[in-house]
């Protein structure tokens, strides 16, 4: 059969009978022109000529306004889509001014190396055609010794990212003193990734970061670029902590698009349940990879890249020139395998790529023509940007998003409007998270000793300096704090996940050699490395014989079986402290502090293709505690007793409840689904419900099951920031609280389902057949008369 | 609630977790903590009886150590100074016999010509102990101990920053110090103790005298020349094993922050009596060391004064260092001596020697001598057959050489293999032409 081009395959996509029921949207995204500026007076005719002959002959009317405000000395937030030339608004002052003033210094942040890497060969093409004796280096974890001494005296801009400032740079500031003396532009690119816990770490880098350039006497213009996300300006605000020029509107063209909402059909009426999301995704792949039109598939698990790739390589075996031709890609790949794939990417010599949101940043894969999202990425930045993937610059692109079995996902693609018209989210940070900034305290204590009546962070900093005297890594002479403990603070603290920790894969099939295959976090380990468990890694399958805690390993051997694993956890919450509270309708609503137990208790195998569930194992791994902030509410008996639904049924639909508030919450918060969690108990810890192996359970232990609540508490919904301390969402929630039970409400009551699907209450065999009942009726006496 | 309760209740260290577990890294990390602890009582009773207890009533620091305030435009800090004179024992020399190391000597070993003409009278000793070894701008050098001599006696004069508010005063003294000299010595400053107070100088926005002094860095020579017969190269070990120096009760190094920090705590003196010493006799160890090196290179052919695989170690380093007129005089005298290890370790690199010279009678000589000794003499065998093949032209004695080691295989690694039996080959070629 002969190929079909995007555009050919598009027209018969629609006028497939099919396709057009189970897609709830097509929209076209229409190309437009720009509208542009010519180059200010003042910009260096050598510069001008550089990029004019590059084909930049005048600038979009953004990068204008970008630099002229830089040029003014205003900190600015620039927030343009991809591809709109965000690069030159800050190469064009900075190279200006380094020619200008040769000892001047800037410094590039980008969240990560990959993009870091990228940024520097644009700016190293610039400086060649510039033949200026301008020095950029990028400064990371695989620079080499050597070179580091050269890189702090010499590099007039230097490329790295938060963690290496944190932990690298600002520590050792006296080495940088050239850098610091003559800092001038910090660039930070991708402002919208530094959100939630790593935002709030990162606002602190910027705090000690400031404090440096303060004891240089510096104060260096910051250039922000962002994704579009509801606040910009407010985030960038909050983030740098000073006031910021917001640019947002694009001068620059935009080629068409077609934007598909995906919904697959409904397989069972009576159970609810649709088609998985991960069948319709691999057969447009299929399709489209076989017509040689280059695709990226998004999923949003580590374990779907493998699903999926290990589908679509089973798809293609024997039809493809080689194995790389469809491949997966994500983060747990050693970084040698990931350049190979994206240099494969654009150089098109592998056409279909399965990946994590760890493509979605800017790093080089060329102009892809297709992308396909196998389940709502979480945020509406998120998912344009990950569209944006597809047709860079390409005439005619193509982005499909194909909605998962979760109310979230549902609404998504069911509201099209909300979808297209909404802003998208707002990010947050919380810097004064106790523990967070009480790390990057003792970070800045290290670099420079605390005054009195110095000022960092929200907090009063006088007590928490007199605390950490206490704990004796201060010490207070004249005034002062100075740093007194042998440790070095920075290396405490990763400013990406919780702990600094990680458990290395090692994989043991070959007795003679050994061989690390990958690494996994801490908190991950948890759930993907337990014994028994089925690692997955490049679609290949690993059992994992042994995890070793203390070592920190996980030994696995190579297997072919046709299952995989899912870990089963359970949570404990019990409140230690309200912060807040109010009645409605007889419910007690409140937030505040509390602390959360959580245990792998065992898994389940599940058969690849069918997703049965073909057998149980138990896990024997230490429980983990956190404190933090969370979101509850509180049904009195009296009140439940009344509806006159069995105890039973009142559970299910607490479970069904609550798993629909937890969709609810995370889409209205904008966060992450796994950035907030929830646990149904008492405000005691005493008891809590959890899944079993049939039905949900009432439990005081992970291992005795006690089927009654006779004598328990009021039951209790929690919705939790899933970070230690807090991220600030809780009060959000307690504040909205109407707003969420309404929605909540809205969508299980307007699900088609009879009893329950995935899409309102939860699957209809884990919550139970009155979970949508009773669901409705604990929520109609919330809501009140 | 105040910060602090939040904070203890966060980090989990108040009562208020109730029977909570923590996670098995809080487990592993208490069940370190307490493994240390009983360490840490175990050595209690090993440490000398002077070493301070909790119950004892604190000694004040000029009582503990002897020493005085002084007080300078920039502040006060508190100063020790004492004398070794020229007839004092220290290890197996005297004072005397180690205050003229040779100046040239010093300019070689270091690979600086500038050396040649100083004095040592116009040298710095220098010597930091520190708040710990991550290095960065937290860590503070409470101590800096100086070292210089004055005719045949040795001074040394510690400066002591008694809390963090000192160390201002404590630098302006360093730098006035400092510019009355022309060149420092240290073991390992280069790398540590030098950058750490450029650190503290700029923390400081004080001038920084010392980054652009001249510098002999001992620690580069002494693991070069010692690290073969040592467990490692640490000052310790060397002056034990060289200098013939026994210290009673010294302090061990991971130990000297926390005595600090006890002494900021606690302000008693006892805390600092073995850190003074400690520094106190690094520096001397320094002056002595500098001479054994020295003489090491000067009397480099008197053989019978100095451990021959010292020597050997030496004439590398010194041949590395484009010194070949000296390297060759010693490779020629440690051929003949009787540790074997040693003569076939001296004949390699002055065959090579004899090689570039030209001198290919005395270089064959030696490489006769090797593969005799050990007939899987690779080096040797290869340099022979290198020699039949382009120099006399003896295609066949080259064949047959390589053939006898390529028949004892066994005893070589792969990537020898695969030289030798392309070399063979070659050579079997070069021959079936030549009979041709």
């Amino acid at each position: 059969m002969a190929r079909v081009s995007l555009s050919e395959w598009l027209a018969r996509a629609e006028n497939d009978r099919r396709f057009r029921e189970n897609a709830t949207a097509i929209r076209y995204i229409d190309a437009s022109d720009g509208s542009f500026a010519p180059y200010p007076q003042w910009v260096n005719p050598l510069l001008q000529e550089v990029l004019t002959d590059r084909g930049i002959t005048k600038l979009y009317s953004h990068q204008a306004r970008a630099i002229e405000f830089v040029h003014q000395g205003r900190d600015i937030v620039l927030v343009t889509p991809t591809a709109s030339g965000k690069t030159l608004c800050y190469n064009i002052p900075v190279l200006q001014r380094i020619i200008e003033e040769p000892e001047t210094r800037a410094i590039y942040l980008f969240p990560t190396k990959a993009l870091a890497n990228d940024q520097m060969t644009e700016v190293h093409g610039l400086i060649r055609e510039l033949k200026a004796n301008i020095k950029t280096f990028t400064y990371d974890g695989d620079t080499p010794d050597d070179a580091r001494q050269a890189i702090r005296k010499q590099g007039n801009v230097v490329v790295t990212n938060p963690d290496m400032l944190h932990a690298g740079i600002l520590p050792h500031h006296t080495k940088w003193q050239k850098l610091f003396s003559n800092l001038k532009y910090v660039v930070v690119d991708e402002l919208h990734t530094y959100r939630g816990v790593f935002g709030s770490h990162v606002t602190n880098v910027f705090r000690r970061l400031k404090r440096i350039c303060r004891f240089y006497g510096q104060d260096p213009i910051f250039i922000c670029c962002s994704a579009t996300v509801a606040n910009p300006k407010e985030h960038a605000e909050n983030l740098l902590e000073k006031d910021i020029v917001l640019i947002d509107e694009s001068g620059a063209p935009r080629s068409a698009k077609t934007f598909i909402l995906y919904n697959p059909p409904v397989v069972n009426r009576e159970l609810g349940i649709r088609q998985s999301a991960m069948t319709p995704a691999r057969n447009m792949m299929n399709d489209l990879i076989g017509n040689r039109i280059q695709t990226i598939a998004f999923t949003t698990s580590r374990l779907n890249v493998e699903v999926l790739t290990k589908y679509l390589k089973d798809m293609f075996r024997g039809r493809i020139p080689d194995d790389h031709y469809v491949t997966g890609y994500r983060g747990g790949y050693l970084p040698n395998l990931r350049r190979e794939i994206e240099k494969g990417l654009r150089e098109k010599s592998i056409m279909g790529v399965v990946s994590t949101n760890a493509l979605e940043l800017g790093i080089d894969i060329g102009d892809l023509e297709a992308c396909i999202m196998v389940g709502y990425p979480g945020t509406i930045a998120s998912t344009w940007q990950q569209a944006g993937r597809a047709g860079r610059r390409t005439g005619e692109s193509l982005a499909v998003l194909i909605a998962k079995s979760n109310p979230m996902d549902q609404f998504i693609v069911e509201n099209p409007d909300y979808f297209f018209a909404r802003s998208p989210e707002y990010c947050r940070v919380n810097p004064d998270n106790l523990l967070i900034l009480l790390h990057h305290i003792k970070s800045a204590a290290f670099e420079l000793p605390f005054e009195e009546g110095e000022m960092f962070g929200k907090e009063d900093l006088m007590e928490l300096l007199a605390y950490l005297e206490e704990k004796g890594v201060l010490h207070r002479v004249d005034q002062r704090w100075h740093w007194a403990a042998e440790n070095y603070p920075a290396d405490e603290v990763s400013l990406r996940t919780i702990s600094t920790e990680n458990v290395v894969v090692v994989d043991t099939t070959d007795t003679g050699s050994h061989r690390v295959i990958a690494e996994v976090d801490w908190e991950s380990a948890f759930t993907t490395l337990h014994d028994g468990a089925i690692y997955m890694m490049e679609s290949q399958q690993y059992h994992v014989d042994l995890l070793d805690l203390e070592r920190k390993k996980a030994y696995v051997k190579k297997v072919d079986v046709d299952y995989y694993t899912d870990a089963m956890n359970y949570t404990n919450v019990k409140v230690i402290d309200d912060f807040d509270k109010k009645i409605k309708n007889d419910i007690i609503i409140e937030h505040g502090e509390v602390q959360v137990t959580r245990k792998v208790v065992g898994y389940k195998k599940i058969k690849f293709y069918t997703s049965e569930n073909v057998g149980y194992g138990d896990v024997d791994l230490p429980q983990r505690d956190m404190h933090t902030t969370s979101y509850w509410f509180t049904l009195p008996w009296d009140l439940l007793n009344a509806l006159q639904l069995t105890r039973l049924d009142i559970v299910d639909g607490l479970a069904g409840l609550t798993y629909c508030l937890h969709h609810i919450s995370a889409m209205l918060l904008m966060s992450d689904i796994r950035d907030v969690d929830w646990c149904i108990g008492d405000k005691s810890g005493e008891w809590y419900v959890r899944p079993g192996n049939n039905r949900r359970v009432i439990t005081t232990s992970p291992t005795k099951p006690v089927s009654v609540m006779d004598n328990a508490y009021d039951p209790t919904v929690f919705i939790f920031d899933a970070y230690p301390g807090g991220i600030g969402f809780s009060e959000n929630l307690f504040d909205r609280h109407d707003e969420l039970i309404k929605a909540v409400r809205s969508v299980i009551a307007s699900c088609p389902c009879e009893h329950g699907c995935p899409m309102c209450v939860g699957p209809l065999l884990e919550v139970g057949p009155s979970a949508k009942h009773s669901a409705l009726k604990i929520l109609d006496m919330m809501m009140g008369p | 609630m105040s910060l602090k309760d939040r904070l203890s209740r966060l980090v989990g260290d108040a009562a208020t977790t109730g029977e909570a577990k923590a996670d098995p890294r809080q487990a592993t990390m208490r069940e370190l903590r307490d493994r240390i602890d009983t360490l840490m009582r175990r050595r209690e009773r090993i440490i000398p009886p002077n070493t301070p207890r909790a119950s004892r009533d604190a000694v004040p620091l000029g009582v503990a150590v002897a020493g005085e305030e002084v007080r300078t435009p920039h502040g006060k800090f508190f100063m020790s100074r004492t004398i070794l004179n020229a007839d004092d024992v220290y290890g197996y020399r005297r004072v005397r016999d180690f205050a003229c190391p040779s100046m040239p000597a010093a300019a070689f070993l270091t690979g600086h010509q500038a050396f040649t003409d100083m004095s040592i009278k116009d040298g710095l000793f220098l010597d930091t102990e520190t708040t710990g070894l991550s290095g960065g701008t937290g860590t503070f050098p409470f101590l800096i101990g100086l070292g210089w001599f004055e005719e045949d006696s040795f001074i040394t004069c510690q400066l002591f920053a008694r809390d963090f508010s000192e160390e201002g005063a404590v630098l302006r003294y360093l730098s006035e110090m400092a510019s009355g000299k022309e060149f420092l010595v240290t073991f390992n400053g280069k790398a540590y103790d030098i950058n750490l107070l450029t650190t503290r100088f700029i923390l400081n926005r004080s001038h920084d005298m010392l980054a652009g002094m001249p510098h002999i860095d001992l620690l580069h020579p002494s693991r070069r020349i010692f690290a073969h017969r040592l467990e490692n190269a640490r000052l310790s070990t060397i002056e034990s094993h060289i200098l013939g120096v026994r210290r009673e009760g010294d302090v061990p190094g991971f130990e000297i922050p926390q005595r600090y920090f006890d002494w900021l705590r606690q302000n008693d003196g006892m805390f600092l009596k073995d850190v003074f010493e400690h520094n106190r006799l690094d520096i001397i160890s320094m002056a002595s060391l500098l001479k054994y090196l020295t003489d090491l290179v000067e009397n480099s052919i008197e053989m019978e004064n100095y451990h021959h695989g010292d020597l050997l170690k030496l004439a590398l380093f010194l041949h590395e260092r484009g010194d070949v007129e000296r390297s060759l005089r010693m490779f020629e005298s440690l051929i003949m001596s009787p540790l074997p290890d040693v003569a076939t370790g001296a004949r390699r690199p002055l065959s090579i020697i004899y090689k570039k010279m030209r001198r290919w009678d005395d270089a064959v000589k030696l490489w006769l001598t090797l593969a005799h000794a050990d007939q899987h003499d690779i080096f040797a065998i290869e340099e022979l057959a290198k020699f039949y093949e382009h120099q006399t032209r003896e295609l066949e004695k080259a064949v047959e050489i390589v053939r006898g080691l390529l028949e004892n295989r066994g005893h070589l690694n792969e990537i020898h293999c695969t030289s030798l039996e392309y070399r063979y080959k070659r050579l079997l070629y070069k021959a079936s032409l030549k009979e041709k």
